[in-house]
């Protein structure tokens, strides 16, 4: 058996290689070592490593960073030392596409550094420099809270709550941290911030078409499709833990198109590869739709079903013909199509004018108006025949006739006239012909997918071509369609289990939260320049209009300026954009900033006092995504290190030393007149713990899972077990098995959509969208503000989740060190830049100085700069959001019009960085010197 | 005889067009194995852009493996070469108030993914793609042959190099010998290192920490001789899985599918071309002759999947079951 074996070894080894018989001089020493007659002396060495893999501890760990991964992992310690952490792989099977595991990436299997990290803060710091200086003195925590709660009493009583917020973002991926810090300042009157909007990653578009705060598919879902266009995403480099899908679809034969105007990691597996222009992509997928229009490949039933399509604009004031024109009394938010069977307008069901039969008890956030409880059908068009073309004279209360149109022919004349491929290739520098197949293949294929994330999320004018891709998506008619639909992955947006978030942040209800669109709050409290008088947009003038008729929030309220700013698990400063108006014009009028943290990031080195909290393997908590529907978490491998604290734990203490501050000062109840709420702060820490009920993170952790409808019976220990799934979704059937898709509520069960009109609404009837002119969504050229020869991208990094891992060792030795920019050949040779050359880029909101690497497949004409270094890393001066402007879309600060309404992270705006300009020089001045 | 003592060969297969460079597998390795002071530099596992000059920086040129059966001189690394690891002094710009950066505290002018995403060609036209390198351990280890001192065997049961500290003499020819440059040398301890094939896990039936951790699926591992393992299939029937720069003569055990999807060239007007991007001759210079054929037989199993039809390939690359990939190892630890 043993010489048979060998000879077989033998022989194979010798038929792998050329020419080299058993007679050659380098077989000696292999094979006399590979006797498997002799025995092998095993000593130590083997046992050593042995013991490197090994551990007396294995805990369940996830990564709470600002990350659609939610990874399930698995976290080894020994001795009460965390070595490392490994996926778990026990996401269960999904029928018929490959299963999640292992999920993870580099960041994932190095999250153990962190807590070891020289960046980690131990102890509470006060700082004795000037802000951002980095010189501290240890303070106890006693000393640090009583501090800070002093300054939370005064503030109460001479500046009132509104001039107090707490900022920190994602509530998916740790709900039970983001929950303590807002029930705090729920229970003191302080005001929430949003983020999802303020990091551009919330879809307005998607809003305006869909009536819904974002929604997509789960990621295996991608595998089902048979034809996916990357659309300015790049999921190999910013959803790595899914991008396996978009390979086996590719290798179970589906097509995969991207369109990024950079050869960038995921384009370079595509099989085909449109690089337009940045910013013309609107005018590109109208060149689509006017093939698939002309070519008549589109599913006019659909239309006529699931959108506005059919309904009927009027000519005079190119205005929606509502009931209320028609019927005395009627509805302004009940409107018309033309019905060719019967020659006469009539009223389309399921719009905002029409009830439920059954009243919906609860109000989602997520959803425009909940339109859930509707009847199934009630979409269905019946013995109607809706018109999509022509003209047709109505007869108006008053007498007067007025000609109408179907929404479809006023867009269709639109796309048929500007949109042709040729002229779409004049402006976006796709060849007309690859325009045209491109279109083809996408409305032949079934079903076909747009995946879409951030290249495409923050730009001005994003909302428009979201708007695009769902009107493709609605002419193919794969909405709500397994493996179809528009899907956009950017931001962590999606805890499915909202309510049970919500009911732990906010006790009393969110109607009774101070609730603060941050990028206005930033934008105004900062002074922002953001210089669109250049192109005769008028932002002020949006602005205060939307704030003076109440449609958005500002606090304070009356021009005061904002006191007090706690922010915890989340980088404010060093994500901002405007960043030189926040450092000079915000931060002084704030008297105190108090930043909790894991690590001394850019914001809390520039906070006035820093708090210690607890590392993701050193607390409990729970971690969802929109990515995956299965929920995970994380528990202590050990005790929090050092003196730091779970942010349940922080907030908990705080409260107490407000309690105590507040009775000490003789201000123990306060009469908050905007909620009629008596507010009680001498019994603050019983409130926070509802009297013992929430004294830690396991009890706040279950709550949320009994409170939501969507995971209510899912227990902690189930979790410990494996990751479950969810038990509902937001607009979509969880079904056992099977991918979630959303939209099937609607796209299927033909319920209305939460818009004004009940159906997909592509037409916006607003004086801002008929000011902008997109009333349709039409194409519009970038915004040019700044008068520099360069656009300047800020793409996500693989290397990184947003700014944690920036400055991550292992991370950076497989980059360069540092932060880079990565600029096309021509550019770098035109201004005399060599790789690794430090380049000074400029306009006229700051200037950052970084080493530039030279990048053959970016395109001429642009440069990208990985977003969000941390201000403190290997850069001269400045970091990417230097140079960003807030820039505030107009349309996005509608906030009285059905379904386009201010709630909290469901509408608003982004302030938009992907429209930037800028020039780049090399830098002359003295560079950092090794030591 | 027992099943331990035969001659078996443990083989990976790495599918290029899975891959998406993220690093999961090189920091899952130097997490598990090469965390020790001295071991900075050493990557066990890497994946570097290509075309580039790769980890060590042109590595492929410094000679070592076999020439017609002989071994051929090759030359260490120099530690610029490797890339000095960056080390950097946070808290001292953090916690006492020290004016500079945290900064790369070696010259930061290489590194082991210094080209990352570059790769060649002038715009559109340029092309690149992700190549990860690990120990091939060869039929005919280079670096066993090298080593006086007899530290470095090739075990029967699985194939495996593992090289011995205790019987390391220090010589460093091993780290010359090593055309992939993969042996690797720690000064602070005076010992050669490489990697070991995760033979813990393996004790475990555990697929090593590079297989297990990928999260594009990209690696399969399993014996050769194993007809139901996917290695077996895609390397001995299929044909498909090629090794890297076989002309070293040292016979790797790790595989490549190489890349054959991607967009094709494309004219001055802007048309997309029938030539594929990465020309095939680079891909031979890579994988060798028979790629032309493997890149054949991956596009006719494609198509078939994009008419509906079944492909035995494409769902062995698919691996619906991540267990699939692993061929008698499993995912993770029962512990």
């Amino acid at each position: 058996m043993a010489r048979q074996s060998r000879r077989n070894f033998l022989k194979a080894a010798g038929a792998a290689s050329v020419g080299v018989g058993l007679a050659g001089p380098f077989s000696f020493r292999t094979l006399a070592a590979t006797d498997p007659g002799k025995a092998y002396d095993y000593t130590s060495w083997e046992q050593f490593h042995r013991d490197q893999w090994s551990w007396d501890r294995k805990t369940r760990g996830a990564h709470l960073v600002n990350c659609t991964g939610a990874c399930p992992h698995f976290v080894y310690s020994k001795n009460g030392v965390i070595l490392r952490e490994e996926q778990s792989k026990d996401a269960p099977m999904l029928n018929g596409v490959p299963e999640q595991n292992p999920r993870g990436c580099n960041k994932g299997e190095c999250g153990t550094d962190y807590v070891y990290s020289p960046t980690r803060l131990k102890y509470p710091l006060i700082r004795v420099g000037e802000r951002g200086e980095g010189k501290w003195r240890r303070a106890s925590w006693d000393e640090a809270l009583g501090i800070i709660a002093d300054k939370i009493v005064d503030t109460l009583r001479t500046e009132g709550p509104d001039t107090i917020s707490v900022y920190s973002p994602v509530p998916a991926v740790a709900p039970v941290s983001f929950s303590a810090g807002h029930r705090f300042a729920h229970l003191i009157g302080a005001h929430a911030h949003t983020f999802f909007d303020w990091y551009g990653d919330q879809p307005p578009g998607q809003t305006q078409t869909c009536g819904v705060q974002g929604e997509t598919c789960e990621s295996a879902d991608w595998y089902n499709a048979r034809y996916i266009v990357l659309w300015g995403a790049n999921p190999a480099q910013t959803r790595i833990p899914d991008a396996h899908y978009i390979s086996e679809a590719q290798l179970n034969g589906t097509k995969i198109v991207s369109i990024a105007p950079d050869y960038n990691s995921s384009t370079i597996k595509a099989d085909s590869w449109l690089h337009p222009k940045p910013g013309t992509d609107v005018a590109l997928g109208l060149g689509f739709a006017h093939v698939i229009i002309k070519e008549n490949l589109f599913d006019a039933h659909n239309l006529k079903e699931q959108t506005d399509m059919p309904l009927l604009v009027r000519g005079d004031n190119k205005l929606f013909l509502r009931e209320s024109d028609l019927v005395e009394g009627g509805s302004k938010n009940r409107f018309y199509a033309w019905d060719l069977k019967t020659g006469r307008p009539v009223l389309m069901r399921g719009s905002w004018g029409d009830e439920p039969g059954v009243k919906p008890a609860v109000q989602p956030p997520f959803l425009a108006r909940n339109t859930l409880t509707f009847a199934d059908g009630t979409l269905d068009l019946g013995n109607l025949d809706p018109a999509l073309e022509g003209r047709y004279r109505v007869k108006l209360l008053d007498g007067t006739m007025v000609e109408c149109r179907p929404v479809f022919e006023l867009y269709r004349e639109r796309i048929m006239a500007e949109y042709t491929p040729e002229k779409v290739a004049a402006v976006t520098g796709v060849n007309a012909g690859l325009i045209a197949q491109t279109a083809r293949d996408y409305a032949k294929a079934r079903p076909a997918m747009i995946i879409t994330g951030g290249g495409t999320g923050h730009w001005f004018y994003s909302d428009i071509l979201m708007r695009v891709f769902h009107f493709l998506s609605s002419l193919t008619a794969n909405e709500g369609k397994q493996g179809g639909g528009v899907n956009h992955y950017i931001g962590q947006w999606k805890p499915v289990f909202v309510p049970g978030v919500a009911a732990l942040s906010f006790p009393q209800g969110a109607g009774k939260q101070r609730f603060c669109q941050t990028t206005i709050w930033s934008y105004v409290h900062s002074e922002a320049y953001d210089g669109m008088d250049k192109v005769g947009i008028d932002t002020g003038k949006y602005l205060r209009h939307a704030l003076d008729s109440k449609q958005f929030p500002l606090y304070p309220r009356n021009g005061r300026d904002p006191k007090i700013f706690i922010v915890y698990r989340g980088n404010f400063l060093n994500q901002a954009k405007g960043q030189k108006y926040m450092l000079r014009n915000l931060w002084p009028k704030l008297d105190l900033i108090v930043t909790a943290n894991i690590r001394m990031d850019s914001q809390a080195l520039y906070s006035d006092i820093v708090l210690p909290s607890a590392h993701w393997y050193e607390k409990l908590d729970l971690n969802v995504t929109e990515e995956h529907t299965f929920i995970n978490m994380t528990e202590p491998a050990v005790p929090p290190m050092f003196e730091s604290k779970t942010d349940w734990q922080i907030f908990r203490a705080l409260a107490k030393k407000v309690e105590e501050a507040a009775v000490a000062k003789g201000y123990p109840r306060f009469y908050d007149d905007q909620f009629k709420w008596n507010r009680d702060l001498s019994t603050l820490s019983a409130q926070f713990t509802d009297n013992g009920k929430f004294d830690n993170e396991e009890a706040a952790a279950q709550f949320i899972l009994d409170t939501a409808p969507q995971s209510k019976g899912i227990t902690l220990a189930e979790l410990r077990e494996k990751p479950r799934r969810y038990k509902s979704n937001w607009t979509s059937p969880m079904k056992e098995g099977v991918p979630y898709t959303p939209f099937q509520f609607f796209a299927v069960n033909k319920r209305p959509w939460p818009t004004l009109t009940g159906r997909q609404q592509f037409y916006i009837d607003h004086p801002v969208f008929f000011e902008m002119g997109v009333e349709l969504p039409v194409y519009k050229a970038p915004i040019d503000a700044d008068k520099y020869p360069l656009r300047f991208n800020t793409p996500h990094s693989r290397h990184s989740v947003h700014s944690t891992f920036k400055d991550n060792p292992l991370m950076l030795r497989l980059q360069r060190g540092g932060p880079i920019v990565e600029v096309p050949p021509v550019e770098a040779e035109a201004r005399g830049l060599k790789d690794n050359d430090w380049a000074e880029i400029f306009n006229d909101h700051g200037r950052v100085i970084v080493r530039i690497r030279i990048k053959p497949g970016e395109q001429p004409g642009r440069i990208s700069m990985y977003h969000t270094p941390e201000l403190y890393m290997d850069l001269i001066e400045g970091s990417t959001q230097s140079v960003c402007p807030i820039r505030i879309t107009p349309t996005h600060l509608v906030g009285n019009y059905g379904h386009l309404l201010f709630r909290p992270n469901y509408y608003g705006p982004g302030g938009s960085q992907r429209d930037t300009r800028v020039e780049m020089r090399k830098y002359t001045g003295a560079v950092p010197t090794p030591l | 005889m027992t099943s331990s003592t035969r001659h078996r060969q443990m083989a990976f297969v790495i599918d290029l067009n899975k891959c998406i460079g993220c690093q999961g597998c090189t920091i899952a390795c130097k997490r598990l194995w090469t965390t020790a002071p001295g071991l900075e530099a050493a990557y066990w596992m890497n994946v570097e852009t290509v075309p580039g000059r790769g980890y060590p920086r042109d590595w492929a040129g410094r000679g070592g493996g076999f020439d017609k059966g002989r071994p051929k001189p090759g030359r260490e690394p120099t530690p610029e070469e490797y890339g000095i690891p960056f080390e950097f002094d946070y808290s001292a710009r953090l916690f006492s108030g020290k004016r500079d950066r945290g900064r790369p505290r070696a010259a930061a002018d290489w590194a082991p993914n210094w080209e990352e995403d570059q790769g060649a060609g002038a715009y559109p036209n340029t092309y690149f793609f992700y190549l990860p390198r690990m120990c091939n351990h060869c039929d005919r280890p280079a670096c066993a042959e090298a080593c006086e001192a007899g530290a470095i065997r090739k075990r029967p049961e699985d194939g495996l190099v593992l090289l011995d500290p205790d019987r390391c003499d220090g010589s460093r020819a091993c780290v010359a010998a090593c055309p992939y440059a993969k042996t690797f040398f720690d000064a602070a301890k005076a010992k050669a290192h490489k990697c070991h094939g995760c033979f813990p896990r393996l004790e475990a039936g555990l697929a090593p920490a590079c297989v297990a951790q990928c999260t594009g699926r990209a690696m399969h591992v399993g014996f050769l001789d194993d007809g139901a393992a996917s290695v077996h299939k895609l390397v001995r029937q299929w044909g498909v899985a090629l090794p890297l720069m076989d002309g070293f003569g040292t016979g790797p055990n790790v595989f490549y599918i190489p890349p054959f999807i991607g967009p094709a060239v494309e004219g001055p007007d802007g048309t997309a071309g029938a030539a594929a991007r990465i020309p095939d001759n680079y891909l031979a210079s890579l994988f060798g002759p028979d790629v032309r054929t493997a890149l054949r037989v991956l596009r006719a199993e494609r198509r078939k999947r994009g008419r509906g039809e079944p492909s035995e390939l494409m769902d062995l690359l698919i691996g619906r079951d991540a267990r699939a990939l692993l061929g008698h190892l499993q995912p993770h630890p029962s512990r």
